[in-house]
């Protein structure tokens, strides 16, 4: 598949791992109207990496591994938009320095996934350094398909690809019906991710879109969304997203895709493959600092 | 589920919002920037009862949009005013005018009031107005439905009626849960939901002709609290403001009822709904 990956740049940013937070009354509501106080969001959330459940925790907005901004309202922005899927993360301050890992999406922090053991040593205030490349992206043979959030590394790292008919194969573990689409609809597609309802594991049938087996880092398919320029609703269009946040107790919200492919569904021929998953990306225990990292990718 | 008792009446400071854009552009869902007119603010010209896509603009609301300057303040502002309630301008060249609220809009807490032509024409950014907050907590219309948003005594003026223990309500159209964009899993006392229509699809849903004003209905939305899907349900709400070329945006709804479909009767009429008129808005605050 021909890409324009020889021609994109990659910058360094800085980020910081920032804290869960809330507010005086703490508690949130439920699709029943019942109150709940669960963690999630922010810090640094232990034991659920890329091939894991999404869904199924006591937790609301599960953001894996560790969620990043910047203090600046700017630099974060920038931060949050030029992050892509697949960067390498490697940890600056702290017990857990040069420990890496890499970008497995954004929600109004950057989430990333490293190995457990590395994970332990992070916690809230430690910098991070993120070698951003991606946006820009884009594939000759589909120029219908808007790429973004995507790094070269993980293009490269999907399956599928260009077809003899023209159209552009990705594997997906899922397919997310127009009706899931939650919180996120409506906002840039380089920012948060898109909330699927329907994944409310353990609460009532009547709010199941049978998307209870959703894993983080599953590649999934979006019907009628059209996600290049925003996140909106359009028959006959298609995104691709990677599962990046889990379980929501909060109404209107579950296990979010980030965007990485947008465009006509007759530009795409989907197959549904359980292995679509972007644990294929993960960095080894231990491994060396990202110094030699070719192109700020994840090897 | 109501409170019980009786409601409460508060009054709520505001002031006339001024539009605020940061960058000049917006995208639109085609990838075309165009600069937004209307969103917020005074905006003169655009009237309860005219076509969602009447006019070249982004989420323009018949009226005027009161905000406050404290977020908090701004928050309380929206979640406690009710379409409905009746607006008294209190400073400035329009100072004892009157209106009426007619809808409110999700993000910066925003609450939409509908004036007369003339009397909007002397309004300007920065004028004080009392609210007078009343509707949250109002009794389940029928076993089920939650009313939200509005001032019950209002209904009268809608096509909104409890014959048999069921609420029968007459709208444009009924809409599928698919639709809703922006306003997806917020609180809907603070927040509108956006339907994802535009002039070329709507009339695939029957919404060619959609009007502020008017009522709709959405299927498998529950939004009793924050709006989410739910199979089986119904929320009914007011058009409130018109369309937007933001992907994700369009027509917004401000929910007043909401529970299973069994609870309600809806009767969709395409050509001749109407849902509330300009004149109930106007004499509403010619009467004070």
């Amino acid at each position: 598949m021909v890409s324009n990956a020889g021609q994109l740049i990659t910058q360094v940013l800085a980020g910081e791992v920032w804290p869960p937070l809330a507010d005086r009354h703490g508690f949130r509501v439920n699709p029943d109207g019942h109150a709940f106080l669960l963690p999630g969001m922010g810090g640094v959330t232990l034991g659920v990496h890329c091939g894991d459940p999404a869904t199924g925790y006591a937790g609301d907005h599960v953001e894996p591994g560790l969620s990043v901004r910047h203090r600046d309202p700017a630099a974060n922005y920038a931060l949050q938009y030029l992050s892509c899927i697949g960067n390498t993360v490697t940890v600056s301050s702290g017990p857990g320095a040069g420990a890496e890992g890499f970008v497995i999406g954004q929600h109004a922090y950057v989430l990333v996934d490293m190995a457990e053991p590395d994970m332990r040593q992070v916690t809230t205030g430690d910098q991070v350094t993120v070698l951003a490349v991606g946006q820009g992206l884009a594939l000759a043979e589909h120029p219908d398909v808007v790429v973004k959030n995507c790094s070269p590394r993980l293009l490269a790292a999907l399956a599928g690809g260009t077809r003899a008919d023209g159209r552009l194969e990705v594997h997906v573990a899922a397919r997310i019906p127009a009706e899931a689409i939650g919180a996120g609809s409506g906002m840039v597609s380089e920012y948060a991710n898109t909330d699927l309802m329907g994944a409310y594991a353990g609460l009532g049938e009547d709010l199941s879109l049978g998307l209870e087996g959703l894993r983080v880092g599953d590649v999934v398919a979006m019907a009628d969304q059209d996600h290049r320029f925003g996140r909106g609703y359009r028959e006959g269009f298609m995104s691709i997203g990677v599962i990046s946040t889990g379980s929501c107790q909060l109404f209107g919200h579950g296990p979010g895709p980030s965007t990485i492919l947008s465009g006509p569904a007759s530009a795409f021929r989907i197959i549904d493959d359980s292995d679509a998953n972007i644990g294929v990306l993960a960095v080894p225990p231990g491994a060396a600092p990202a110094g030699a990292a070719p192109a700020g990718d994840a090897r | 589920m109501s409170a019980g008792g009786s409601l409460v009446s508060v009054n709520l400071a505001a002031s006339i919002e001024q539009a605020s854009v940061g960058d000049p552009y917006r995208i639109d869902a085609d990838g075309a920037p165009y600069v937004p007119a209307g969103d917020g603010g005074i905006v003169l010209g655009v009237r309860v009862g005219d076509g969602v896509w009447q006019h070249i603009a982004d989420h323009a609301a018949p009226g005027a949009c009161l905000t406050h300057s404290d977020p908090a303040a701004a928050y309380a502002l929206s979640a406690q005013a009710c379409i409905g309630n009746l607006v008294t301008v209190r400073s400035g060249e329009a100072a004892g005018e009157c209106g009426m609220v007619t809808g409110k809009r999700g993000e910066g807490g925003r609450v939409i009031v509908t004036f007369a032509q003339p009397v909007l024409g002397r309004l300007r950014p920065g004028d004080q107005v009392a609210v007078v907050g009343r509707g949250q907590g109002a009794a389940d219309l029928a076993p089920g439905a939650v009313l939200r948003n509005i001032d019950p005594d209002l209904l009268s003026e809608l096509p909104v009626e409890t014959p048999g223990g069921k609420v029968s309500v007459g709208v444009r159209a009924v809409l599928p849960s698919r639709v809703v964009g922006n306003g997806i899993g917020r609180p809907t006392p603070m927040w509108d939901l956006d339907l994802q229509l535009t002039p070329a699809s709507a009339g695939g849903f029957g919404a060619a002709g959609l009007r502020l004003g008017d009522l709709v209905a959405i299927t498998d939305i529950d939004a009793r609290f924050n709006a989410g899907y739910r199979r089986g349900w119904v929320s009914v709400g007011l058009v409130v403001h018109g369309g937007s070329p933001q992907p994700g945006h369009g027509p917004g709804v401000t929910v007043i009822l909401s529970g299973p479909a069994g609870a309600f009767v809806l009767n969709a009429d395409a050509t001749d709904h109407c849902g509330l008129r300009e004149e109930t808005v106007l004499e509403a605050g010619r009467d004070n």
